[in-house]
């Protein structure tokens, strides 16, 4: 059954991928002989037997006899990699192999201030401002107090250092919480004493006996289950976001031992750590046998043990070896595209900023010449001290020059905004908070709200253009409701109540969790039990409902003990749906092993033994299942299955513009038959030039669906994108094998449109910053001696406090359209994407407008006090307060929806200044003081 | 102005240009005929006032009397109080070495007088004791004099409330008197009488408050008679100051005052330029509208 499947083999280093495809390697034969194979049911996973043993000699074309193998000789062996040894039931022996304990977190309390700073300074502005700063502490050229210099770069490094170890702190407790979970771990010589252990102590070759629901603590062999057939299932929707149990099974061997034995020896060899978490390869010697093991016999560190009362594993993986923390590639610190772009930008500011200063202090050095033979008799130079007949603080007009330029570099470093660093901080930190606060981002169903994980890249949310999902599920919310149905002909679509049937089972009350409306007219048929030949068909097709799947039903205790909840958990979300509304109308499937179903048919308990199941497939379109009736009839139910709909988020975010590529490693029906002829190549293509072809072929496709994708490829995909485009890239998951993906993309995982303020910012940006050409404009009258007629508290003042408050306030809580004309209209969206709010020649705009608006606010108040009385602070202070309004009145034309916070901060804003230069100018400590 | 926005030409937009016009051109109507208003004479004459070719040489040379009689007729009627302004120019107050070179605690506080470390190289005298004031504003204070006369009629020029009382009041101290000031090999300008405190040394007050601007005005006393038009003004000036050693200029100026303060044309050229020009579009687009009344593109600034 399976091995008609194509193979996608995805196993890196372990086996090469050109070998797997065929359907049953040599190999094969050269298996230790055949064992009682537990029940194989067609699970995806199941595909071991295909997959060549690494460890057989034959492979290798030596040696005919398995145990003379040696594992030096293994370890040696370049095809099948390096292997380790673990001794069942003796983690002392496994000592050198890493324990259990993980690690998520990025710093510990000793490395949070050198990498913190180093991940800081990977920013060029803050590299730039550290540069300016120590360059005023120099007594030559200090412009600044030597404190007020150190002030704003301290303040933004603190707020993100606090920001950052705030983040980081809760990944510790996670981890923490993660490492201190106690599982239950047979004790080192006893043979069937389990002992409580925190998972940080369970070492690799620990025994540990898991409960029904308990979440695995590492990778384990499956060794014995309370099952006699060996059969555990599990779900893996931390691992690849699937919410249907899959099987695993304990090997016939070891299941048989310990019900006899109670416990347990042997030695395992198993492949060595890799990311796969779809393959596995090892061999167990036990009794002088040896019993090769594969993917079923494994269960994952993340998974969570269902509908079995218990299993008993061997932990083969522990800790940061476990296939679930290899897919997780740590946490890398993404940055924004904004941000990418403002440190762009810093480049280019930093060398008009070089060529202001060299103007500057050229200038300066002309005019010095000019005035050579003066400058002894002239009051406001004196070159001299008198005292001394020395020239005083003056070494010539090369060094003159120098100090000028030095001293300029400070003056103009205000045209790098470090006020926007700090708003954007900020921002990001009151964006995350209104986004979780949003009543439509909240799931009612699992209480949770919209979370914001890493604050930084927010305001990318606006300029996705491609998007990889994990699966439809992930973008159509996983549910399927049963509508209507034609029964032979006949059409049965006028359900209307929801009604919930319930079964009684000894003093219970079970009841399906779901209700699914139901066609009155089609109960009636079907209570009345009637003999003509429309209610058996009837009744024949909800019985195949029924029992045509592979739906475990797993029985929820609720508050009331004598009611019990049926939760239906199965492989695809239709044919939960299909059971729910067999249910609904009375046919009950109550429960399911290997070997029978039971169905309450109407109140009439029936065990249906299954003879044999074909699942359901891209070519037959449907499944079989041949079941042997309690009258002693065989039966076989064929059902189609439902198509998915294409879903209509998909044309929505196509609507949009943007492109869906929906990689997963599930096998959803829809995908599958692209799937299969795209996922096999895949592997090729993404290690071969094919990558270019795949990309062409890709980037004309709105939509893309990549079937049977690990992990590690969809990473792949999406850094193929990010690499080849500028297009920003958004992945959605929910499983942790969609970690590395997320990781990989700009944004992480999505939400609704709420677009980022970039314009917003990018006016603030230049805006802001043209302040800096008042003091540049001020030069030409200072003999270009860089005197700041702004005192240095205006100017911390001002780019700390006067023009980024109102920003921040607008970048949090102005929105340019309302969510729901967002969502009427995707295509608005564009404007965002084609980043139209932000672009270079935005910035060239940007700059122009601000150097006009500065030679405004400089020439005006110049023009109107030339040959006055006016005094430096007095027009400092004019000069210092115009652009405050000039930025803020700006600011008010950008703004699209006012409210009441808003009008408080713009204009807040204004008048603070106007009071803190009042307050500078009035109080005797401060320099402005006058 | 880098956003162009579609947006129906409403009346917002018309009577947003509007009524920044109607506030600007009165404003800047008002503006400008006070300035028209102000009678004002400059009279420049530190070229006129030395007569030799070595001007340095003369000024620096303490043997020579530089007196200086300048003759001037008013042409309107000057409406007291008319105030007297020395104006230098190409003299940078400004300069980075020059406004730096002071000890506000020192000006403030008999205690602080040794806080010269400032001032240098015009901190402390060549034996150590510190300079009080200190630094080179106060070293390089304006000692030029003015006597002035009309038809030949001395008049008192009332060099009292000539500085800002708050800093006679708060940056200047009432019990700091001048010490060890202008006793250096190289004098900078005026001398101080040691016996008045630095509050009430107004001239250095005034001097002190330094320039925004390389060309600048300072106020040196008020004459508090009307002076008519056509009467013949004489001043009598003692042209100390040396501005000749970097090529700067003196002028003396004699202005009424008004709401506006002193006589500037250009503000009020400013406002009736934005005024007009506001009103000038919003007469445009009304033309525009009712031409066609549609979506026009303009930008949003």
């Amino acid at each position: 059954m399976a091995s008609e499947r194509p193979l996608l083999t995805i196993t890196p280093g372990a086996s090469t991928p050109d070998e797997a495809p065929s359907p049953r390697p040599p190999a094969a034969s050269q298996l230790p002989p055949a064992q009682p194979e537990p029940p194989l049911r067609p699970d995806r996973l199941a595909f071991s037997v295909e997959v060549p043993d690494p460890f057989c000699p034959s492979r290798r074309g030596d040696g005919p006899d398995p145990s003379a193998s040696s594992q030096r000789e293994r370890e040696d062996d370049g095809d099948g990699g390096e292997s380790r040894a673990v001794t069942i039931g003796d983690p002392l022996t496994s000592e050198a192999f890493p324990g259990n304990s993980i690690r998520t977190a990025k710093y510990s309390v000793l490395t949070f201030l050198p990498r913190n700073l180093f991940e800081q300074f990977r920013r060029l502005s803050y590299i730039y401002f550290l540069v300016i700063t120590v360059l005023n502490q120099l007594p030559q050229v200090a412009v600044f107090g030597r404190g007020a210099s150190v002030l704003p770069l301290a303040f933004v490094l603190f707020v993100t250092a606090v920001k950052d170890a705030y983040e980081d702190f809760r990944r510790h407790r996670s981890d923490r919480q993660e490492n201190n979970r106690l599982a239950s771990v047979l004790v080192p010589g006893t043979d069937s004493e389990f002992q409580p252990k925190k998972w940080k102590k369970i070492r690799v070759g620990d025994v540990v006996r898991m409960a029904s629901s308990e979440t695995l603590p590492a990778d384990m062999v499956l060794l014995a289950t309370s099952d006699p057939s060996g059969v555990a299932h599990v779900q893996t929707v931390n691992l690849d976001g699937e919410t249907n149990l899959k099987t695993r099974y304990a090997k016939q061997e070891t299941q048989v031992r310990f019900s006899q034995n109670g416990s347990i020896g042997g030695v395992l060899h198993c492949e060595r750590p890799n990311r796969n978490i779809y393959g596995f390869q090892a061999n167990l010697e036990i009794d002088d046998n040896r019993v090769s093991l594969g993917p079923s016999n494994i269960v994952l560190r993340g998974c969570e043990l269902k509908n079995t009362t218990w299993a008993i594993g061997v932990v083969v993986y522990a800790g940061k070896e476990t296939k679930v923390m290899l897919n997780n590639s740590g946490a890398p610190s993404k940055r924004s595209r904004l941000e990418t772009q403002l440190n762009r930008e810093t480049v280019i500011l930093s060398i008009m900023l070089i060529g202001m200063c060299t103007t500057a202090s050229v200038l300066a050095g002309i005019w010095v010449l000019n005035h050579r033979g003066e400058l002894e008799f002239t009051q406001f130079f004196r070159e001299k001290d008198y005292t001394t007949g020395k020239n005083y603080n003056y070494y010539g007009v090369g060094m003159q020059i120098f100090i000028t330029f030095l001293m300029a570099v400070i003056v103009y470093q205000v045209i790098i905004p470090i006020s926007l660093y700090i708003s954007m901080e900020l921002v990001r930190l009151g964006q995350a908070y209104f986004m979780g606060a949003d009543k439509d981002l909240y799931d009612e169903s699992s209480r949770s709200k919209f979370q914001c994980r890493a604050l930084n890249i927010n305001e990318d949310l606006g300029q996705i253009r491609y998007v990889f999902s994990d699966k439809t599920g992930t973008l159509t919310e996983n549910k399927m409701e049963f509508q209507c149905t034609s029964i032979h002909g006949v059409d049965y679509s006028c359900g209307k109540d929801t009604d919930r049937y319930s079964v009684v089972v000894g003093d219970h009350l079970w009841t399906p969790k779901m209700a699914v409306k139901i066609d009155p007219q089609l109960v009636k048929l079907l209570r009345n039990g009637g003999t003509n030949k429309e209610a058996k068909l009837v009744l024949e097709f909800f019985i195949a409902l029924a029992a045509c799947n592979t739906i475990v039903p797993l029985v929820l205790n609720t508050r009331d003990h004598k009611q019990k909840l049926i939760d239906y958990q199965g492989e695809s979300p239709d044919e939960q749906a299909l059971a729910y509304a067999a249910a609904s109308y009375g046919i009950v499937l109550v429960e399911r092993t290997s070997g029978y179903i039971v169905i309450d048919v109407l109140g009439d308990r029936q065990r249906f033994d299954i003879l044999g199941l074909h699942e359901f497939d891209s070519d037959r379109k449907r499944m079989s299942v041949i079941v042997g009736c309690p009258d002693q009839t065989v039966k076989l139910y064929v059902k189609d299955k439902l198509q998915n709909g294409v879903p209509e988020a998909i044309e929505s975010l196509r609507q949009a513009d943007i492109k869906v590529w929906i990689l997963t490693g599930d096998k959803q029906e829809t995908a599958i038959s692209i799937g299969y002829s795209y996922g096999t190549s895949l592997v090729y293509i993404l290690e071969t030039e094919l990558q270019e072809e795949l990309f062409e072929l890709a980037t004309q496709c709105s939509v893309v669906l990549c079937c049977r994708v690990a992990p590690l490829q969809k990473a792949g995909i999406v850094a193929l994108i990010k690499n080849r485009t500028d297009d920003m890239t958004l992945a959605i998951g929910d499983g942790a094998n969609d970690v590395s993906m997320i990781q990989m993309a700009d944004v992480g995982v999505g939400i609704s449109g709420q677009e980022g303020r970039q314009a917003v910012m990018a006016s603030d940006f230049s805006m802001g910053q043209f302040r800096f050409l008042v003091p540049l404009l001020y030069v030409l009258y200072t003999a270009f001696t860089l005197t700041t007629a702004i005192t240095e508290w205006s100017s911390l003042l001002y780019t700390v406090l006067y023009t980024s408050l109102p920003t921040i306030v607008i970048g949090i809580l102005d929105k340019d359209l309302s969510k729901a004309t967002v969502l009427a209209y995707p295509k608005l969206y564009g404007s965002g994407q084609r980043d139209e709010k932000y672009n270079v020649n935005m910035f060239v705009l940007n700059m122009l407008e601000a150097l006009w608006q500065s030679l405004v606010v400089f020439y005006i108040p110049y023009f109107a006090y030339k040959q006055s009385t006016i005094d430096i602070s007095s027009l400092g202070d004019l000069w210092a307060l115009a652009p405050v309004i000039v930025v803020n009145i700006q600011l008010a034309m950008d703004i699209i929806r006012w409210n009441w916070i808003i009008h408080a901060f713009v204009w807040g804003t204004v008048s603070a200044t106007t009071i803190c230069l009042f307050v500078i100018d009035s109080i005797w400590v401060l320099p402005g003081y006058g | 102005m880098g956003k162009m926005t579609k947006r129906r030409l409403g009346n917002s937009v018309i009577s947003a240009f509007l009524l920044v016009g109607v506030i600007f051109v009165p404003i800047g109507l008002a503006s400008l005929s006070a300035s028209k208003e102000i009678v004002e004479l400059v009279d420049r004459y530190d070229t006129s006032c030395v007569s030799v070719a070595d001007k340095v040489g003369f000024i620096q040379n303490s043997k020579t009397d530089k007196t200086c009689t300048r003759t001037l007729t008013v042409p309107r009627h000057m409406k007291s109080p008319i105030h007297i302004y020395y104006q230098i120019g190409d003299f940078y107050q400004n300069h980075r070495r020059y406004v730096k070179s002071r000890s506000d605690k020192q000006l403030r506080y008999k205690e602080a007088a040794h806080l010269t470390k400032d001032c240098e190289p015009e901190g402390n005298t060549a034996d150590g004791a510190p300079i009080v004031p200190c630094g080179l504003i106060a070293w390089s204070l304006f000692n030029d004099t003015y006597k002035v006369s009309i038809n030949k009629k001395a008049i008192e020029v009332n060099k009292k409330d000539i500085a800002w009382q708050s800093d006679k009041n708060n940056k200047f101290g009432s019990n700091v008197y001048p010490s060890n000031f202008q006793k250096g090999n190289l004098v900078g300008g005026a001398k101080l009488n040691e016996s008045i405190p630095l509050s009430e040394q107004e001239d250095l007050i005034v001097w002190m408050r330094t320039a925004a601007l390389p060309t600048f005005r300072k106020l040196y006393g008020r004459i508090e008679t009307d002076i008519m038009e056509n009467d013949q003004l004489t001043v009598v000036i003692q042209n100390n100051y040396n501005t000749y050693s970097f090529g700067g200029s003196k002028a003396l100026v004699l202005s009424t005052t008004s709401w506006i303060g002193g006589k500037n044309n250009f503000i009020g050229i400013a406002y009736l330029t934005i005024g007009g020009l506001c009103i000038f579009l919003a007469a445009v687009f009304i033309v525009l509208y009712m031409i066609k009344p549609r979506y026009v593109m303009f930008p949003l600034v």
